[in-house]
């Protein structure tokens, strides 16, 4: 039954990822139909490429420290103590990734900059943009974005390690520090891997942060120079395509790392008889110092820039700033009311988003099922192809099947229709669930199937009583990441949309660019107001389905 | 478990739903459009903002001619990337630039075509081929806060003195058409000395806060005082709504940047593309112009709502040379302001 299904996700995969991959490669070698391997040489030497790739290194290097340094504290008061019961707070943690950087990013500008909203209601900290207004700020609010992202992964590390390792440990007489040293760590290395992999190659592809924040400290990084060339004039597709090639080059250079880390030190965890979580009560100690750090932490990466952001959509005339009677609501009745472009956007992000992610939880588990524990070329290049979007700057993938697209428009016109969203969307957002379901099935021990098998059942019962139920949390989770992205996806978005079709995140790009800033956050308000419900309502539905 | 192969069958279904829904109310009758004037069918445009006045002429064009206006909105660069991408299957019929340079690198691509009103534009604002036609316009002027400056009239060179030290910015050239024009119509008219004055203002602390509309915020805000090269349009509908800022054009003269619009040889409903085109350039077409503060392209058109073409003195420039130059001069500025 597997092997049926191995040749269909081929071909698929090969359609979807890797010929618009190709269309592009060989576009950035060839120019006017000739092939010029001379040009890639020199835009792997010009200067302002190198402090371009360079920028991007240092800042995705740090971006790994600093998240690091803020989830770490946070997983373990998570996992590890009374905390864990507060569900709550996994879910407002998750909040600061479910805001699109490029609105958090101008929330921190507005509130921040010289004459913001932080010296207007402070004025003795005038002048803190000197400070903000540098490297350390692009670092710091890119970390605040992508913690949650480290924080899944650590806290899911830390939950499946067993407490009876631990007892075990303390029993033989090991100290709290051996016992962190020699258990906790080398459990947590390949989860942390992961995470830290992730948390680097999404640095080294956003675009929103360097964007915004970039630009006002004059600094260029891979990404704006990759759109530069590719959105604005003179438009250089093979510029960014050669760019792209050196990014995805790195990227894969990095992934075997990690791949090589894992496998060294991943370990079967789940699925032992008798794995429990005892939580003990907190120690006076432990919750002043827990709820300290939690608070904190709550009013750097929400509390800032939604004050930031809210405040932005109720000012009524931007000149006068934060003033008693400068507030009202007309923003937000604008929103609804102008020929109801914004109920549309909105309407439109919705449906498009949730095409995308049934989709993407439907192929991404077949992927993740199918590839699990196979060994031959043609499974490793299933799982390849499935994961390198992930690997891969947004935009170079949607250049690709923009012009892969239109090439073959004649036989297939998808091009310029919703279907084309949709399925750069499904491309760019498939390697999420394949990593839930994946994660979950490394972590799985085989006796559970052995187990299975052992009394008589067949291959296709095993799966569907025993595989699907355990993989079934890692689809829906797939499923809630792939809708809350696509819901504010920018780049896609304003590029494939089709003639005539507005989206949340253009909506709100259109309006910082042209338009009016109050306006633009407003949506962004209603953006994540809808994120936030959906992620509610699966929530709880998980809890009644989970095991 | 059943549950779950239920919740899953049900998402399936409405995917499906949906699609097939879409898919039906997409199917936009194209009728042939024949030799009559009676038009029908569809025509795609692709333009740059104001959103506002898109959407109106839209709106009046569908009204008018019963043909469906298919919209895409960009920047210039956006716009740029797309018709780069769809050139094995070009979809836009007529496209819309928010700068005139921008316009001349495409004009290979554009089809000429005796739009009626043609002889009422302003002088210079269609090319000689009749291909681009600058339907309206937005002129190039400095934007103040007049909470921190009551008045302004300096004039660009002394925009770079000590007096405003960190507090000018300046829009994007990269993604402002606008803001790039007035750079290479300055250096045009200004050659080396030009040159000299946009170093001061880089070694005064000139900042670029974004595109068109970030760098109207910070000047609005009160992030920077004084906002060099901003877009007028934007700047009055702005006063208009109550914000603390002023506006004018520097004795030095600026850049008066036609925005050209024109049909594409590719077009797929060539009819109603010219239909489009002479609606551009109608009576209604051109009030609405200025009732959202840009200039009109006709010259017997007089906007009640801003400065007036004659009001503006303008530096001596060739888009000629502009258009020929622009990338040369763009790679200086960048290189000059450390990108």
């Amino acid at each position: 039954m597997r092997k049926s299904l191995a040749i269909p996700l081929l071909i698929l995969l090969a359609v979807m990822v890797a010929f618009p991959i190709a269309t592009l490669v060989f576009r950035s070698f060839t120019f006017e139909g000739q092939l010029q391997s001379g040009l890639a040489a020199t835009s792997l030497i010009s200067s302002e490429s190198r402090i371009s790739i360079l920028n991007s290194l240092k800042l995705g290097f740090w971006v790994v420290i600093v998240s690091t340094l803020l989830a770490y504290p946070l997983a373990h008061l998570l996992s590890k103590t009374a905390f864990a019961r507060h569900t709550w707070l996994s879910i407002v943690f998750l909040i600061p990734f479910m805001t699109p950087p490029y609105i958090a990013s101008m929330g921190w500008i507005l509130f921040t900059q010289k004459r913001g909203l932080l010296s207007q209601m402070i004025p003795a900290l005038q002048g803190v943009e000197q400070y903000f207004f540098t490297f350390g700020g692009i670092v710091l609010v890119m970390s605040l974005h992508s913690f949650p992202f480290m924080l899944n992964f650590l806290k899911n590390a830390m939950m499946n390690i067993s407490p009876n390792l631990d007892e075990a440990g303390a029993i033989l007489g090991a100290s709290r520090a051996y016992r962190t040293r020699r258990l906790t760590l080398p459990l947590l290395t390949s989860g942390y891997a992961i995470g830290a992999l992730l948390v680097f190659v999404k640095t080294l592809s956003e675009y929103g942060t360097p964007a915004t924040l970039g630009l006002r400290i004059g600094m260029e990084f891979f990404t704006t120079q990759i759109h530069r060339k590719a959105s604005f004039m003179p438009v250089d597709f093979g510029g960014a395509a050669r760019l792209s090639t050196i990014l995805v080059g790195i990227c894969i250079t990095f992934w075997f790392l990690q791949n090589t880390i894992s496998n060294h030190t991943s370990y079967a965890t789940l699925g032992q008889k008798g794995s429990r979580n005892q939580l003990s009560k907190n120690s006076l100690r432990v919750s002043i110092s827990g709820w300290t750090y939690i608070i904190l932490l709550l009013i750097v990466s929400i509390g800032i820039p939604y004050f930031s952001i809210i405040m932005t959509s109720l000012i009524k005339i931007r000149g006068y700033g934060l003033r008693a009677g400068n507030y009202s609501l007309q923003a937000y009745q604008k929103l609804f009311s102008i020929e109801t472009e914004g109920l549309r956007a909105l309407w439109n992000s919705f449906y498009l988003s949730a095409i995308a992610a049934t989709l993407a939880a439907i192929l991404g588990t077949s992927i993740a099922l199918t590839t699990h524990n196979k060994k031959g070329n043609s499974y490793k290049t299933i799982q390849a192809l499935g994961l390198l979007p992930e690997m891969l700057p947004n935009i170079v993938l949607v250049i690709g099947m923009m012009i892969f697209w239109n090439l073959i428009s004649r036989w297939i016109p998808l091009y310029n229709t919703q279907g084309m969203l949709i399925l750069a969307y499904l491309v760019m957002f498939l390697p999420y669930t394949i990593q839930y379901v994946g994660g979950i099935l490394t972590q799985m021990n085989n006796h559970l199937i052995q187990a299975g098998r052992v009394f008589g059942a067949t291959d296709f019962y095993v799966k569907r009583k025993i595989l699907l139920p355990l993989v079934f949390r890692g689809t829906l989770a797939g499923w809630m990441m792939t809708f809350i992205i696509c819901f504010r996806e920018l780049v896609a978005s304003s590029l494939v949309l089709p003639v005539g079709y507005v989206t949340v995140s253009t909506y709100i790009l259109r309006e910082f660019e042209q338009g009016s800033v109050s306006l633009g956050m407003s949506m962004a308000v209603i953006c994540v107001l809808c994120t936030t419900l959906v992620l509610l309502v699966l929530n709880q539905y998980t809890k009644k389905v989970s095991l | 478990m059943n549950k779950k192969l239920i919740v899953l069958a049900t998402l399936l279904a409405l995917t499906c739903s949906l699609v097939f829904a879409q898919a039906t109310t997409e199917q936009v009758p194209t009728a042939k459009a024949n030799t009559e004037p009676t038009l029908s069918g569809k025509v795609v445009v692709y333009c740059p903002s104001p959103n506002s006045l898109a959407n109106k002429i839209q709106a009046g064009f569908e009204a008018k001619t019963g043909v469906k206006v298919e919209m895409f909105q960009g920047t210039t660069g956006k716009i740029n990337a797309r018709l780069e991408a769809e050139k094995a299957n070009p979809i836009a019929d007529v496209v819309i630039l928010a700068s005139w340079s921008d316009g001349l690198k495409l004009i290979d691509q554009a089809m000429p075509y005796d739009a009626k009103g043609l002889d009422t534009m302003n002088k210079g604002w269609v090319d000689p081929q009749h291909k681009l036609y600058g339907y309206s316009a937005s002129a190039i002027g400095v934007i103040y806060n007049t909470l921190m400056y009551p008045t302004l009239s300096a004039d660009w060179s002394e925009l770079g003195s000590a007096q405003y030290a960190d507090d000018i910015c300046m829009p994007d050239p990269l993604s402002s058409g606008s803001c790039k024009d007035f750079i290479t119509g300055f250096i045009n008219a200004n050659g080396e000395n030009g040159w000299k004055i946009i170093e001061d203002w880089k070694n005064d602390g000139l900042t670029i806060p974004g595109a068109n509309a970030a760098a109207l915020e910070a000047v609005m805000t009160g992030a920077k005082g004084i906002l060099i090269s901003g877009v007028d349009y934007n700047a009055y509908a702005k006063i208009q709504s109550g914000e603390p800022i002023g506006l004018y054009y520097p004795k030095g003269g600026t850049v008066i940047n036609p925005r050209p619009a024109f049909i594409l040889k590719t077009a797929n409903n060539l009819d109603n593309a010219k239909a489009y085109m002479d609606y551009l350039l109608s009576d209604e077409v051109q009030k609405m112009i200025y009732e959202e503060y840009l200039l009109p392209g006709r010259s017997d058109i007089v906007a009640s709502t801003r400065a007036n073409v004659s009001d503006i003195n303008t530096a001596n420039y060739d888009w000629n040379w502009m258009a020929q130059n622009s990338d040369s001069i763009m790679n200086r500025f960048t290189t000059l302001m450390g990108r």
